[in-house]
C-alpha cells in the first residue's frame, strides 16, 4: 500500500510539468492561477501568428526529418556489421559508435563549434544536420542491434539457397523483420533532433534558430503563455512519436526491459 | 560476412564520427593548451589555463560546488526511482504501458518546456505560491527558485527517468524465485528485499547513479533556467567563457575538466552495465 502511494506520488511528480505547461497554454489569463481563468485558444493563435516561431518550427522539422532518415540509414548498416561480424577490435568499435550518447552535450557542443569555426563552416545548416545525425545515429544502432539479435540467420540463409541474391535476401528478409527497430529508432531519433537543446546553442545563430532555442530566447524576455502554446504543441509531437514507437517495437522491448 | 561488406556498412557512421566527434574533441584538448593573442589561436603549448583554473577560489569552489549537486541530484534520483522501478518490475498490471508511456514522455519532452512547466509552478507569483499567498498562509513568496532548491527539483525531474529506466532492467531480470525462496525460510517481506532484492539490484544501483551523476554535472540549461544564474556551475562557466569572454583556451580547459570526469565515470558505467547493454539507456 505505501508501495502503491509512494510510486503513486513519484509519477504525479514526473508528469506536474508537463501537466501545467498544458493547463496555461488553455488557459485565458497571462498568469496560470488554480482554478483556471477560463479557455482560450489566443496563445495558440500567437504562436502561430509569430513568424520566428512558424520559421523555427518548420527548420527544427525539416533538420528532424533528415536527421531521423541519414541516422536510420547508416545506423541500420553499422549495427549489421557490428552484430554479424566476427572480427579484433569489434568491441571497442562497439563502444566507439555508441559513445555520443555517453558524452554529455554541452562538450560535443563546444568541440563541434570550435571545430566548425576553425573551418568557417559555423552556423550553416549542414553544420547544425551534421551534429544532429552524430548524437542521434547511436539510439538507431541500439535498437536495430536489440531486433537484430533476435533475428535467425537461417531465414536470410534459406532466401540465398532458394537462389536469391545476397542484397535481394537481405532487402526482402532481414530488413523485413528488424523493420520494428528501424522504424523506431528513427521515431526516437526525430525525437531527439526535435527537441534537441543543448547541442543546437552551439551550432546555431540568429538566422538559424530551431523551435527549443526560439522559446528560449523567448523566455529570457517574456513570460506569458504564448511559451506555454508552443511546448504543449512540442509535447503533443512528443506524445504522437512515442506512441508510434509503441505501435512499431513495443516498449518493453524499446526500453530493454 | 566479408571484409568488403563490413567495411562498406561501417564506413559512414565511423568516418562521420571520426572528422565530426574525435576530431573535434581532440582539437578541443589542442585549444586548451594553447595560448590566444588578442582573440586570435596562436598554436605554442601552455598549461597557463589549468593552472589558472585550479590556482582560482572562485573556479574549484563553482566545481565543488557541481559535484555536490551531482550528489545530491543523483541520491535523490535513486530515492525517488527505486520505488518507481521496483512496481515496474513486479507489476502485471494491464496498465503498465501506459506507466512505461509516463516514463519515456518526459525523456522526450524538451528539457527547455520541463524547465518552463518548474518554473510556471515555483516562481514568485508561480502556481505555488499565489495559491499560498491567496489562502493567507504566506505574506511573501516562498523562495522556491532561483536557487539550489529549485535547481535540484528540475534536475531531478529531467534525469529521473535514466535512473528509472537502469533499475528497472536489472531489477526485471532478478529470478522471482529467490525471493519467494528467502520467504519459504522464514524471511520476512522486508527482510527479503533488503538481503535478497536489493544486494542483487547493486549493478542498477551503480549504472544509474553513475549516468545521472555525469548527466547532472554537465546540464546547464537548468542552472541557467531555474538558478536565474545565482547557482553556479562548471558547464555555465564553459559556455560564459566560448559564447561570451571569448577566450577558448580556457573555456576549452572548463570542458576539458569536466571531460576528464565525464569519461572517468562512464568508463566504469560501462564495466558495471557490459553485460546488460541493451535497450535505450
Amino acid at each position: 500500500m505505501i508501495l502503491r502511494i509512494s510510486v503513486g506520488l513519484v509519477y504525479a511528480f514526473l508528469l506536474l510539468p508537463m501537466v501545467i505547461v498544458v493547463l496555461a497554454a488553455f488557459n485565458a489569463g497571462n498568469y496560470f492561477t488554480f482554478p483556471p481563468q477560463g479557455f482560450s485558444l489566443k496563445w495558440f493563435a500567437n504562436f502561430f501568428n509569430r513568424r520566428e516561431f512558424m520559421q523555427a518550427l518548420w527548420l527544427s522539422t525539416e533538420v528532424a526529418f533528415w536527421t531521423a532518415l541519414v541516422s536510420a540509414v547508416i545506423g541500420t548498416a553499422a549495427s549489421i556489421a557490428l552484430v554479424r561480424g566476427r572480427f579484433r577490435g569489434r568491441d571497442m568499435l562497439n563502444a566507439f559508435v555508441t559513445s555520443p550518447l555517453l558524452l554529455p552535450q554541452i562538450l560535443t557542443g563546444v568541440a563541434l563549434l570550435q571545430f566548425y569555426t576553425l573551418l568557417n563552416m559555423h552556423a550553416s545548416y549542414g553544420a547544425l544536420l551534421i551534429g544532429h545525425i552524430v548524437v542521434t545515429t547511436p539510439y538507431v544502432i541500439r535498437t536495430v542491434t536489440a531486433t537484430l539479435t533476435h533475428f535467425d540467420i537461417a531465414l536470410e540463409e534459406a532466401a540465398q539457397s532458394l537462389g536469391a541474391h545476397p542484397v535481394r535476401a537481405f532487402f526482402e528478409v532481414t530488413l523485413g523483420v528488424i523493420k520494428p527497430g528501424v522504424v523506431a529508432g528513427a521515431i526516437f531519433a526525430f525525437a531527439i533532433s526535435f527537441d534537441n537543446f543543448t547541442l543546437s546553442l552551439f551550432l546555431t545563430s540568429s538566422k538559424l534558430t530551431p523551435l527549443p532555442i526560439e522559446l528560449f530566447a523567448y523566455l529570457k524576455y517574456s513570460f506569458d503563455p504564448t511559451a506555454a502554446a508552443v511546448s504543449a504543441f512540442a509535447i503533443g509531437v512528443a506524445l504522437v512519436l512515442v506512441l508510434g514507437i509503441a505501435r512499431f517495437m513495443g516498449l518493453e522491448e524499446f526500453t530493454g526491459f | 560476412m566479408t571484409r568488403t561488406a563490413r567495411l562498406l556498412l561501417l564506413g559512414p557512421y565511423v568516418l562521420l564520427l571520426a572528422v565530426f566527434f574525435t576530431a573535434p574533441i581532440m582539437l578541443l584538448l589542442a585549444i586548451s593548451v594553447s595560448r590566444q593573442s588578442f582573440g586570435q589561436m596562436d598554436w605554442t603549448f601552455t598549461l597557463h589555463h589549468y593552472v589558472r583554473f585550479f590556482s582560482d577560489a572562485y573556479y574549484v569552489g563553482v566545481l565543488g560546488d557541481t559535484l555536490m549537486l551531482g550528489v545530491i541530484v543523483t541520491a535523490v534520483s535513486l530515492l525517488l526511482g527505486y520505488p518507481l522501478a521496483y512496481h515496474l518490475a513486479v507489476t502485471r498490471s494491464r496498465w503498465k504501458p501506459l506507466l512505461i508511456v509516463f516514463i519515456l514522455s518526459p525523456l522526450l519532452v524538451g528539457i527547455v518546456i520541463r524547465c518552463y512547466g518548474w518554473m510556471i509552478l515555483l516562481a514568485d507569483r508561480g502556481l505555488i505560491n499565489a495559491t499560498l499567498a491567496q489562502h493567507g498562509w504566506i505574506t511573501k513568496p516562498l523562495p522556491l527558485m532561483y536557487n539550489k532548491f529549485g535547481v535540484t527539483i528540475a534536475l531531478v525531474h529531467v534525469f529521473l527517468p535514466f535512473m528509472v529506466l537502469s533499475l528497472t532492467g536489472v531489477l526485471k531480470r532478478i529470478d522471482p524465485q529467490l525471493v519467494e525462496a528467502s520467504k519459504t525460510l522464514g524471511a520476512s517481506p522486508r527482510r527479503a528485499f533488503f538481503e535478497v532484492t536489493l544486494p542483487l539490484s547493486l549493478p542498477g544501483i551503480l549504472a544509474g547513479s553513475l549516468l545521472v551523476f555525469s548527466l547532472a554535472i554537465s546540464s546547464f540549461v537548468v542552472p541557467i533556467l531555474l538558478g536565474g544564474f545565482k547557482v553556479h556551475v562548471l558547464p555555465m562557466v564553459v559556455y560564459e567563457q566560448v559564447l561570451s569572454v571569448f577566450d577558448w583556451p580556457f573555456g576549452a580547459a572548463n570542458a576539458f575538466v569536466l571531460l576528464v570526469i565525464s569519461v572517468a565515470l562512464i568508463a566504469v558505467y560501462i564495466k558495471v552495465t557490459e553485460r546488460a547493454l541493451r535497450g535505450i539507456v
